[in-house]
């Protein structure tokens, strides 16, 4: 592999632009049976939460046209277990090691982004966006004052580079990015899944026990690359995107849209190996396209 | 990729596939399916080895055409080619001694693998199989060749024709309720049951904890990476 993909995000340098995406890739076990995991440019953790969680109860999943809905509720073992097990696991793979954390109270996120302190990891990934747990992240990202409370408290008790993830559930997605912005994230992850739900029409209730769930997969892919664009004409910081990426041409369009990295998630549960081949594709792309880097393209939209 | 050298509909909406050149596994695990390049559905289906021809590479699966995936499934010619992951998930385990294996409906596709490789790994064993159907039973001839006893009934309950007994192995699939009816009875008689569990899945790989179950302990276990195959007891509170 040449220099052609090296990327560099909040000062952190990643063998190239493609990170597996938070909760799609547990802390890279079960994948790196699969697939050479070293080749990645870096891999988000499970969301972690301060003490750990079982998820939540009854159905997690259901596919849709294009997509899936889940509700897994951020099952994770807790910031504890993380530092002790799973940082030290995910650093010995290889790639930059991001730790996804989730929370309840800012209280949970002040503690948990301390005890992250005693961790060895490059990025800590501030997720105020997911939607499947009650009072959970979504709720402290959906205006900007409160996005913005959350970013401060955490990047003043943090000593890693603070990447602040999104939802995309909001009026304004730019006002967010840019309030997380001032408040002190160096960059910005978007989007997190689409608030969506589904009704089992026989039984006459809704699908998931909390009735709404998150919305991945291709079918978000357009909405997402668009607010890509959008919060990159408005911020500074690196911005890293996802929704949707199923291959090269996906990803490439992710980076022309102002993205300087993506990430890729349910597209790997379709396939292990899509991110190797994004990987390789963009390696061919920067040949074909005489680049001396990927990053040339990044933002030209 | 691998090829589709089979594709053919046995009974209502129930299919067999065949691929050739195909990795080996064992009874009791699975396969992630998938229509190259497909967006719409875009996961691969979890299907379990019914079959597996070890001189010609030929692995086979047992299906039930039923939502958009496995009806993508069913339109595929011979000659055309699929995606396959795998094998994925624990199996079942190899005992030594008499065997009793209760399928319902789909839920026959692992236990005819496993009627195989069990008459293998002890020839003079005994095998009973009871398969149960709601309507019209399919496969039922192709488990004649490895079991001593088989019991077809359609329309009625499988189980209550089964006598557990301890020191047997009993094993189990199909649909839920059959399978807590056979677990009911197990811990009855004290008889060793397994049970494999089916669960909407995107991984497959135990990575995206979509298709986790609750044990009897209240613990989490990822059923395709922990299991598909679980002890009766351990997941069902009966």
């Amino acid at each position: 592999m040449s220099e052609k993909l090296l990327t560099t995000i909040l000062g952190v340098e990643l063998k190239n632009p493609v990170i597996a995406a938070s909760g799609t890739f547990g802390f890279g076990r079960e994948y790196s049976e699969l697939i050479d995991v070293s080749r990645l440019g870096g891999i988000s953790s499970k969301g972690l939460t301060l003490k750990g969680s079982l998820g939540n109860s009854g159905r997690r999943l259901l596919e849709t046209p294009a997509g899936m809905l889940n509700s897994i509720g951020l099952e994770n073992p807790g910031v504890d277990t993380f530092v002790r097990d799973e940082a030290p696991y995910m650093r010995e793979l290889g790639p930059v090691v991001i730790a996804n954390l989730g929370g309840h109270s800012e209280q949970d996120y002040v503690e948990g982004a301390k005890m992250l302190n005693h961790a060895d990891i490059d990025i800590l990934e501030l997720n105020i966006s997911c939607p499947n747990v009650k009072e959970g992240g979504m709720a402290f990202g959906l205006i900007p004052e409160s996005a913005a409370k959350i970013t401060k408290l955490v990047k003043e008790n943090s000593r890693h580079p603070l990447l602040v993830k999104l939802s995309p559930n909001v009026t304004s997605i730019v006002e967010v990015a840019l309030a997380c912005e001032e408040a002190g994230a160096n960059g910005i992850s978007l989007v997190n899944t689409f608030l969506g739900m589904a009704i089992d029409v026989e039984k006459k209730e809704a699908v998931f026990e909390n009735v709404y769930a998150g919305l991945s997969g291709p079918a978000i892919r357009p909405i997402a690359l668009r607010m890509v664009h959008e919060v990159k004409k408005h911020v500074k910081i690196d911005v890293v995107g996802m929704g949707g990426i199923m291959n090269t041409i996906d990803a490439l369009a992710f980076l022309m849209a102002g993205a300087s990295a993506v990430q890729v998630g349910s597209a790997t549960f379709a396939n292990p190996e899509t991110m190797l081949k994004i990987i390789d594709g963009l390696e061919e792309y920067c040949q074909l396209h005489n680049l001396n880097n990927i990053s040339e393209i990044c933002g030209i939209i | 990729m691998f090829t589709i050298v089979k594709n053919e509909m046995i009974a209502e909406d129930i299919y067999t596939l065949s691929l050739k050149n195909a990795p080996a596994g064992n009874a009791g695990q699975f396969f992630m399916l998938r229509v190259p390049g497909s967006a719409d559905p875009f996961l691969g289906r979890p299907l379990s080895i019914f079959d597996y021809d070890e001189d010609r590479k030929i692995v086979s699966f047992l299906y039930q055409a039923k939502g958009p995936g496995t009806q993508l499934l069913a339109s595929l010619m011979p000659g055309q080619k699929i995606e396959l992951q795998g094998p994925y998930g624990n199996g079942f385990p190899m005992p030594d001694g008499s065997v009793t294996l209760i399928g319902g409906g789909i839920g026959i596709a692992p236990l005819h693998y496993l009627t195989k490789q069990l008459r293998r790994a002890k020839p003079t064993r005994h095998i009973s199989v009871y398969l149960g159907f709601r309507e019209e039973g399919y496969m039922v001839d192709s488990f004649k060749l490895y079991c001593d006893e088989l019991h077809v009934d359609i329309g009625g309950q499988i189980t209550a024709n089964v006598g557990f007994s301890l020191g047997d192995t009993y094993f189990t699939c199909g649909p839920e309720p059959m399978m807590m009816a056979a677990a009911k009875a197990a811990r009855k008689h004290r008889a060793k049951l397994y049970v494999s569990l089916e669960s909407h899945m995107a991984c497959g790989v135990g990575a995206c904890l979509g298709c986790t179950c609750k044990t009897t302990q209240g613990a989490n276990r990822r059923v395709c990476k922990d299991g598909p195959v679980f002890l009766a007891e351990e997941v069902y509170n009966v």
